[in-house]
């Protein structure tokens, strides 16, 4: 901790100024504009007067916190400096605007999983008791677990005899009670086995994503979450997006070679989940899976080319169960692999896994769910009506299709910050690792403070006039340098948003933004009436909220408002794997939701060229964009 | 004013029964909402529901047949003020007015000049819709003999005669071909109602100023004709334009019965010369008349002002299209690089303004996409090899171009393979992603 | 007893932007008169809800070097003058125009390539040879527009001059150079409501008084995109009139160049004998097209046929009577 200092100013200089002078380094991301908050002090003696308490709460002001950059000397002051670290870590908890992801969701039904482990003691049998083995398992099931009318595979058959026998009669029965198809039963055989095995009966919930496969291991007794693991979708080699899978998907063997892609996938993370617990893929006994509908054609090995076709109509929406054996899922032959249901072509089981993780369609309040991922889908509604629509916002946002982009993963720059006046940035990487590119979350910010400083006009062309380095004329029209080469991991590249970054951005944001006000405009609402809106993607860890409004993805509301949620289709398929209630919920979910085709619809293209500008056409839309602007002119930048 | 997708929904049953052919009550709901379909679709309506959801759909503007089911024109109907609100569904009929004093060879000419005449644009037919025929003999032989020649070429008709006794020989000889009377005044309404409602045929109804013409529908109403048309009695521009502006806010925007019909006007009058009155008929198709009865039968007037009415009458729900073909952008040579986009307009404008911005004459070929973007086209199966390739063949490129390269954009590198094949001749090559990219690309591809 | 019809008068918030072309000896220009443009806080021409204090403009379009692409009937029409462009304004001024537009094709890199210094001396003519306010457009080729325009909002300092056009990826130099010498700019979009709202913000935001400029919102002709241009204007016009401030520019459409590149104006050979007479015809293609665009709010109007202008001039004259 550095020692105590004594400096003297005039009265009225700028607390900035006094430390400055002090020699204590002060960062001033944002140029000294009041705007990042980064240069929080504590006043603790003595009068300041404060230009500006830009993210301070009345509480904190009152605890004499003040921002250096605009608060000024009135008299003989006591001023503490914390340390950079302990700045940052304090904004992030206690600023609203970014949203982190909970951990996990939980399920509060009491109800068992559909699959269950029964132990069971059972008689042997004797030439006075002489029923079949397979009875006498019906019987005792029925006698210890009341579970009647049992029926079972001929190769679960088989091993009966064996197993019965084995450990003296001692079995433990795999049961599963029922499935959506036929929720009454009968209750099904999976799996028999000597003694008593009851601790591991897991269950995978499965999320495929066109960029990201991700899969949940469950313990389906405890409903514990025993561990997560994810991947990219090996299909990337065959094309980013759905419309390239399913153009691939076409040629000789395509549909085989991406279906075996994603089990591939697949199978090494169940095996890598596995591993880590101890446990074999004859445990596992059930899977629930959440994807796009492409995403599950695929799977499935079903057509999808129908998919991308005018009227466009999958194959089916709510595929029957499979057996894993049948599909070359690595886990139980016997388990059932359970699809969601899906609702049309390009609103899928993601979404109504999402809607059921989000838990609008059981609650009053109107609420917009956004899912981004390759694919922006949207649903209002509440517990009476659903409607949703999905735009093609791009992969941007996931890191592709932008020069310097890449995943949320260490060395993303995840946040920005720009000094109005000399235009340099500043920047804040995962894991405070040097920079190898942008995240999703970074280049909403990076967008943002381009935009506000003025680096980017509205339309998003680069001001060539500024008097800086970082801007130039690059291979293709104007861009900004985020970070040199040399501040770089590889040392190789500068780190650079370029014009057609943005403007790839910016269709990315007109998308959503556009499909929430059709959406909202199609069942006669405004923006203004959507009283919470629940984010899901692939943001990572958290999204930044007051920067994705400055850009005009997301409504000027209220930061409280918004809650973000992480990746919602994993976690909607987690709690369908635990219990058949939220399996009922998920069905009436897709059910009830009216899709909305976007392409059929005129406004939208309206709707999208109007927010094709930053923030938007129509700046009445974005108060707080539109302050923020006059402050940065009062202040002096551009 | 019509209910928003959610208020009718709730007064659906919200079962999600999917009888009516739609996936969820709701979709049913915004389907009824923007009227594209019936609610009988809906076995389960209540009778409550259904009390409100008719009164909230009943037309604005009554629907008026004019002339036999072959050529009839129906004008009203319509339910916007502005076209980009939704469309304007009927189009105004263009009669022309012959008189029954005109000598019998001029009157056989010009009949069929009317009734003959037709062109082809943008693959529809437009036709002249009817004659207007006006008694100036004042007697009702010569109007019915002269109804029946009309009747005989089988064009909608328009009967011009204050005298009642007049136009009933007009009505005997056009019987079963729905003619317009005109008019009902503040004299002769009641007789006028009663041939109208005798003869099945709808009524058109003078009255000077709005409170006037309100008060003559409502008595003639009185009398069961339901079929009614409109004059509130301008004549020139701005009138015109101010009459017929707030009979439409009226029937639109206050849903104001008395005055829900479709409008006749008469271009002809009030204006000095043939070319003014094609202009003033010209407004009339932009601003809400539904008949328009015309002086003049010349090609030169009437092609442009079908031309006109296609236009306006056009459904701007569609996207904006430029039209598929091989455009010249600055003064390209048979050497000029070849370039091939969608015709989405905004696609196409972009495409061409860069080039033309970058100084480099080129040929740009427009590949119909149906009016999409170039990714969103892709993605439908709108813009693939095929289709390009049958651009490239149907639109004489190869006339005109002389070299064998042809650019597609970056966006749709992935089908330059079957491109290939579909075009064994010629060399793909893959242009950049985005439009502001082509000067660099092109200057590239020049040097 | 009459009927009692209720009222149907807008009560419109806003209204369009009143622009002045054109400045006086007194406000340091040479200009015989002004034209100003805008104003009305109700739609076209509907004197019973609002006011309409400033009748649409005609302006006539003249080229720096003989047109030899025109139409024949266009050629025949103007005859000599087309050779001289300061005889060629004169002319333009005589046949009732309310503003010379005057565009420098020859600047054109396939047309001429003349140069900034040739397109000086060209609006120098043009300022001598009439007493109308301009508008002056470049050729239509980024690099070579903004060349001549900045030469000629120097040559032309203070004259309160329209300069065309400005383009959402090419707009900065050219209001740089209206800021710098007093003129206005035509700011020109591809037939969208949100493009034509966007080019006015961004040129706003470079700090050019919103009173100097105007919006192009790209013209379709009859037959060839008319009802895309008139939808769009209807759209802006009543974006303006809800009070959008961002809308409320006049607007400016160029119905002499668009109509008369239709093949029904241009050709007479091989036509449908349906298409009626040739030169009834060209002017109908003209005068309705310019007719249509008045009437969905048309501010100026940029036509090319004398007898053309005659007739639209006779048909504002009335539609700017009150009933």
């Amino acid at each position: 901790m550095p020692a105590q200092q004594v400096v003297y100013v005039e009265r009225g200089a700028l607390l900035q100024e006094a430390i400055e002078a002090a020699g204590i380094p002060l960062a001033l991301p944002c140029g000294g504009q009041g705007r990042c908050g980064r240069c929080i002090v504590v006043v603790q003696e003595g009068q300041v007067r404060r230009r500006s308490v830009a993210r301070l709460t009345p509480q904190e002001v009152e605890q004499g916190y003040a921002l250096a950059c605009q608060t000024l000397v009135e008299g003989d002051l006591v001023v503490y400096v914390p340390p950079q670290e302990e700045r940052i870590v304090r904004l992030e908890v206690g600023l609203a605007a970014e949203k982190e992801a909970p951990e996990v969701v939980v399920c509060e039904h009491e109800q068992a999983p559909w699959v269950a482990k029964c132990h069971l003691k059972v008689d042997p049998p004797s030439l006075a008791d002489n029923t079949t083995d397979f009875e006498r398992l019906q019987r005792e099931l029925v006698r210890q677990h009341g579970i009647t009318g049992l029926v079972a595979s001929l190769p679960i058959m088989r091993k009966l005899a064996g197993a019965l026998r084995a450990e003296d009669w001692e079995v433990t029965a795999v049961v599963e009670k029922g499935t959506w198809a036929s929720s009454q039963g009968p209750p099904r055989l999976v799996d028999i086995r000597p003694g008593d095995t009851t601790e591991h009966t897991l269950g995978l919930a499965i999320d495929i994503g066109t960029t990201t496969n991700v899969v949940y291991l469950v313990d389906l007794q405890s409903k514990a979450l025993l561990g997560r693991a994810s991947a990219y979708n090996g299909q990337i080699s065959c094309g980013e997006d759905v419309i390239s899978r399913i153009i691939y998907s076409q040629r000789p063997g395509g549909l085989e070679h991406l279906q075996q892609l994603v089990l591939n996938t697949l199978n090494g993370l169940i095996d890598e989940l596995l591993a880590a617990h101890g446990a074999s893929p004859e445990d596992v006994y059930f899977a629930t899976v959440a994807g796009n509908p492409t995403m599950i054609h695929l799977f499935l090995g079903l057509d999808p080319r129908h998919i991308r076709l005018e009227p466009h109509i999958p194959t089916v929406n709510h595929p029957p169960p499979v057996r894993a054996g049948e599909l070359g899922l690595r886990i139980h032959p016997e388990a059932t692999v359970d699809c969601l249901p899906g609702v049309g072509a390009y609103v899928g089981a993601d979404i109504t896994a999402g809607v059921l993780r989000s838990r609008m369609s059981e609650e009053e309040p109107i609420t917009l769910f956004i899912d981004v991922g390759t694919n922006g889908e949207l649903v209002l509604g509440n517990k009476d009506w659903l409607i949703s629509c999905a735009c093609s916002a791009g992969p941007a946002f996931e890191g592709s299709g932008v020069v310097s982009g890449m995943r949320a993963t260490v060395g993303a720059i995840q946040e920005v910050w720009i000094n109005p006046q000399t235009f340099e940035p500043t920047y804040e990487t995962i894991g405070n690792a040097p920079p190898k590119g942008i995240c999703g979350s970074g280049m909403i910010s990076l967008l943002g403070e381009m935009f506000i400083t003025g680096v980017i006009d509205k339309s998003g062309h680069v001001n060539r006039s500024l008097d800086t380095p970082r801007v130039r004329e690059g291979p293709g029209g104007g861009e900004y340098v985020v970070a040199w080469a040399a501040e770089t991991e590889d040392k190789k590249r500068d780190i650079v948003l370029t014009e057609v970054d943005i403007q790839n951005l910016l269709r990315a944001k007109a998308a959503i933004y556009a499909g929430m006000n059709v959406l909202a405009t199609s069942v006669g609402l405004e923006l203004e009436d959507i009283e919470r809106i629940l984010i899901g993607g692939a943001f990572g860890k958290y999204i930044d909220i007051e920067k994705a409004i400055e850009i005009g993805l997301l409504p000027d509301m209220p930061w409280d408002r918004f809650a973000y949620l992480g990746n919602t289709s994993v976690q909607g398929a987690y709690l369908c794997l635990l219990c058949p209630e939220h399996r009922a919920m998920v069905r009436e979910i897709a059910s009830k939701m009216t899709y909305l085709e976007l392409s059929a619809d005129n406004s939208f293209m309206n709707a999208f060229t109007s927010a094709l500008f930053l923030p938007h056409t129509d700046l009445e839309q974005f108060p707080s964009v539109r302050e923020k602007l006059r402050n940065v002119e009062r202040l002096g930048g551009s | 004013m019509g209910l928003s997708g959610l208020a009718i929904y709730k007064l659906l049953p919200k079962t999600n029964c999917k009888e009516c052919g739609f996936p969820t009550c709701l979709a049913f709901a915004m389907k009824l909402a923007a009227r594209q379909v019936e609610l009988s679709a809906c076995p389960y309506v209540s009778d409550e529901a259904k009390a409100v959801l008719d009164a909230a759909s009943a037309p604005p503007i009554r629907l008026v047949k004019v002339g036999p089911e072959e050529r009839k024109v129906e004008v009203g109907n319509e339910t916007v003020l502005f076209r980009h609100e939704k469309t304007f569904y009927h189009p105004p009929g263009f009669f022309y007015r012959l008189k029954d004093d005109e000598p019998a060879d001029a009157f056989a000419a010009r009949l069929e000049a009317v009734a003959n005449y037709g062109v082809e644009r943008v693959g529809i037919e437009l036709k002249a819709d009817g004659i207007a025929l006006q008694s100036a003999a004042g007697s009702a032989d010569a109007f019915g003999e002269r109804a029946a020649q009309v009747v005989s070429a089988g064009l909608p008709l328009v009967l011009i005669a204050d005298d009642p006794q007049v136009m009933e020989a007009g009505l005997k000889a056009a019987q079963g071909m729905a003619p317009l009377i005109y008019a009902a005044n503040a004299e002769n309404w009641e007789t006028m109602a009663s041939l109208a409602a005798q003869y099945g045929a709808p009524l058109a109804v003078f009255g000077e100023g709005l409170e006037t013409l309100a008060e003559l529908t409502e008595k003639i109403k009185g009398k069961g004709v339901e079929d009614m048309v409109l004059d509130p009695g301008t004549r020139g521009w701005s009138d015109s334009l101010a009459a017929f502006t707030q009979l439409r806010r009226l029937a639109i925007k206050k849903n104001y019965r008395p005055l829900g019909y479709p409008i006749i006007a008469f271009p002809g009058e009030g204006t000095e010369d043939e070319l003014e009155e094609a202009l003033l008929a010209g407004q009339y198709v932009a601003k809400y008349a539904g008949f328009i009865v015309m002086d003049h039968f010349d090609p030169a007037s009437l092609y442009p002002l079908l031309t006109l009415r296609q236009n306006i009458y056009t459904d701007p729900q569609k996207p904006i299209q430029v039209s598929p073909g091989l455009y010249e952008i600055g003064k390209p040579t048979p050497e000029s690089p070849l370039l091939v986009t969608t015709n989405f307009s905004l696609t196409y404008f972009s495409v061409a303004g860069e080039v033309e911005g970058s100084g480099i004459p080129a040929w740009l070929l427009v590949a119909d996409s149906e009016g999409m973007s170039v990714l969103t086209a892709w993605a439908a199966g709108k813009f693939d090899a095929e289709r390009i390739a049958k651009a490239v063949k149907s639109m004489g490129v190869a006339e005109k171009v002389a070299h064998r390269k042809i650019i597609i954009p970056g966006y749709v590198s992935s089908i330059s393979g079957e491109l290939e094949d579909e075009l064994p001749d010629w060399e793909i090559l893959v242009g950049p992603r985005e439009a502001i990219n082509i000067p660099s690309f092109l200057k590239q591809f020049a040097a | 007893m009459a009927a009692s019809v209720p009222s149907v008068q807008e009560k419109w918030t806003g209204k369009v932007r009143e622009v002045t072309l054109g400045a006086l000896p007194a406000d340091g220009g040479t200009r015989g008169r002004t034209v100003t443009v805008g104003g009305e806080n109700t739609l076209p021409f509907l004197h019973f809800e609002g006011e309409v204090p400033h009748r649409p403009a005609i302006a006539i379009e003249i080229w720096d070097h003989p047109p030899e692409d025109w139409s024949p009937i266009l050629l025949e029409a103007w005859g000599d003058v087309l050779q001289d462009v300061g005889a060629w304004a004169k002319k333009a001024e005589e046949v009732g125009a309310d503003l010379i537009a005057l565009t420098l094709d020859s600047a054109h890199p396939e047309k001429g390539n003349t140069s900034g210094e040739q397109a000086r001396a060209t609006v120098r003519k043009v300022l001598e040879a009439t007493t109308l306010p301009l508008i002056v457009y470049g050729p239509g080729q980024v690099d070579k527009d903004n060349e001549v325009l900045v030469a000629v909002a120097e040559e032309a300092a203070g004259e309160r001059v329209a300069l065309g056009n400005c383009e959402e990826g090419n707009y900065r130099t050219i209001v740089a150079a209206a800021l710098a010498h007093g003129h206005l700019v035509i700011g020109k979009t591809p037939i969208d409501v949100n493009l034509a709202k966007q080019l006015n913000i961004l040129i706003s935001d470079m700090r050019l008084d919103l009173d100097r400029i105007l919006m192009d919102p790209t013209t379709g002709a009859l037959g060839y995109g008319l009802e895309y241009t008139y939808s769009v204007m209807e759209r802006l016009k009543l974006a303006a009139l809800m009070g959008d401030s961002m809308t409320q520019q006049p607007m400016i459409v160029t119905t002499g160049f668009e109509a008369w590149r239709a093949k029904e104006a241009r050709v007479n050979e091989g036509v449908p004998a349906e298409w009626g007479d040739w030169t009834k015809r060209s002017l109908l293609w003209e005068t309705i097209t310019t007719m249509a665009l008045l009437e969905a709010g048309a501010n100026i109007v940029v036509m090319r046929h004398p007898e053309a202008v005659k007739k639209i001039r006779q048909v504002i004259d009335k539609l700017m009577t009150k009933a």
